[in-house]
């Protein structure tokens, strides 16, 4: 298996927004997440990059031992690719230069290596023409497909989605979707925390469902949006599909 | 009208013996604002540490420079530490005003760094960098932006307090005034035209600061005015 969580916690302040909670991933895993607001399902993924502490538990990633106080957390956290709700493009460098830096200041390699990469990776993402544009002149959706190109060029193990489409136009959702889906049929692990239940009938191995900080229920598509088999499950899908 | 001529002579006169100290102003502010830019990224940036010790020392030093007066900064480094070390009075002119707006910059470099949206660590940090590798690639770059405009305005505030480095017998433009007023005692000329060549001094600088702000603005960045 890829991740492991054993039992994990991680609180802010009094509130647990991972309750004891445990899950593992197999490789070329789709995961995708669902709940309501404050259900932890963007905690779970922030823990996973060593983004948030966790209190208790244990996480680890093919083997390694995911400790955000470890002086070489930053190599550990390379397996894992991040795509944030927000994008968190570099508004600085144009797309290009986004995929690149990374790859150049932390994989070490050489300003040509990286642009071959990431060209691949951009035009693999549909946007060959926009090499050159900065994050204030794409739209939403290019920016979150830049973001994918980012985290990818990293050779990551396991890629993270944040709500990757929730800030996005109604007409912009599509173009992520289909970028995410490639990934799923490369074979991609992916753990995706979403709203678009389509997306996750469609592509999920497995979908769970969190509240208060725990998987409630957890299963294939088919049977966990079909005939869920427990209460908040069947309330929470009542409202959202 | 004889007399408004005999008027313009003098003050052509003061003029010209003022002009030629200028450069004095000029140098000690230029090299005072090298040391400030060196003590502020340096401070600014250790008073974003994670170790407490290090912010401790770090704002130690920002408060404890900003709340004493620069005058008295002046006559404790070239009276007081002269006394240990013999420091000459245009070293310890230069460096007083240096480590004044030190502290100064040092506020304005750590509110840019702060400035700049968490989401910009965490996708940094994402990708693997280290602490140092996200300041110096993502951080940093962004911040100039933000950070230019008021720190080339402390540059035009260290100009005029370099004025206070007359006070130690260092010969720039205030000391040459009161030189000349004393010598002919022609106060009203003498103290208008040393204003006069500040405010040109000055505004030269506010233009200058404009051009600037509007070079870094551009480069892509934000949404901002484009």
């Amino acid at each position: 298996m890829i991740i492991e969580m054993n039992d994990v916690v991680c609180r802010f302040g009094v509130l647990a927004a991972l309750d004891h909670l445990s899950l593992t991933v197999e490789k070329g895993e789709v995961v995708c997440i669902i709940g309501p607001s404050g259900s932890g399902k963007s905690t779970l993924l922030r823990c996973l990059n060593a983004l948030e502490d966790i209190q208790e538990g244990s996480i680890e990633i093919e083997g390694l031992r995911l400790d955000r106080q470890h002086k070489d957390i930053h190599k550990i956290r390379l397996d894992v690719g991040m795509v944030f709700q927000q994008f968190n493009l570099f508004p600085h460098l144009n797309a290009l230069d986004n995929v690149n830096l990374a790859q150049i200041v932390v994989r070490g390699r050489t300003r040509y290596e990286a642009t071959v990469i990431s060209k691949e990776l951009l035009g693999k993402v549909g946007l060959t023409d926009k090499i050159d544009s900065y994050p204030s002149q794409l739209s939403g959706g290019q920016k979150q497909r830049v973001a994918i190109a980012r985290a990818l060029a990293m050779n990551p193990k396991v890629m993270l989605f944040d709500e990757a489409t929730s800030a996005l136009d109604p007409e912009m959702i599509g173009e992520v979707l289909e970028v995410m889906k490639q990934l799923a049929r490369e074979g991609m692990t992916m753990l995706v925390v979403t709203h678009e239940i389509g997306f996750a009938r469609e592509v999920a191995h497995r979908i769970l469902f969190l509240e208060n900080g725990r998987i409630v229920e957890e299963g294939p598509p088919q049977e966990l949006l079909t005939s869920p088999k427990n209460q908040r499950t069947r309330e929470f899908l009542a409202k959202v599909l | 009208m004889t007399w408004l001529v005999d008027q313009f002579t003098i003050l052509g006169n003061v003029f010209y013996y003022l002009i030629q100290t200028v450069h004095w102003t000029i140098l000690i502010s230029v090299l005072a604002y090298l040391i400030a830019l060196i003590f502020g990224l340096v401070f600014g940036i250790l008073r974003l540490s994670l170790s407490r010790p290090v912010r401790w020392l770090a704002s130690a030093y920002v408060n404890v420079i900003r709340g004493v007066p620069l005058l008295v900064l002046i006559f404790f480094i070239y009276f007081g530490l002269g006394k240990i070390v013999n420091l000459d009075r245009f070293v310890a002119g230069v460096l007083a005003v240096g480590i004044c707006y030190g502290a100064y910059l040092a506020e304005i470099f750590r509110s840019g760094i702060q400035a700049i949206d968490y989401g910009q660590h965490e996708a940094a940090m994402s990708l693997g960098m280290t602490r140092w590798q996200t300041m110096r690639h993502i951080i940093l770059p962004q911040s100039v932006r933000i950070v230019v405009p008021p720190a080339a305005n402390e540059f035009i505030a260290c100009l005029k307090d370099s004025s206070l480095v007359s006070i130690i017998g260092l010969r720039e433009l205030t000391r040459a005034g009161r030189e000349y007023s004393s010598q002919y005692f022609l106060d009203f000329q003498t103290w208008l035209v040393v204003g006069i060549i500040y405010l040109i001094l000055t505004l030269t600088l506010t233009q200058l600061v404009k051009v600037i702000e509007r070079r870094v603005a551009v480069h892509g960045y934000g949404v901002e005015k484009k």
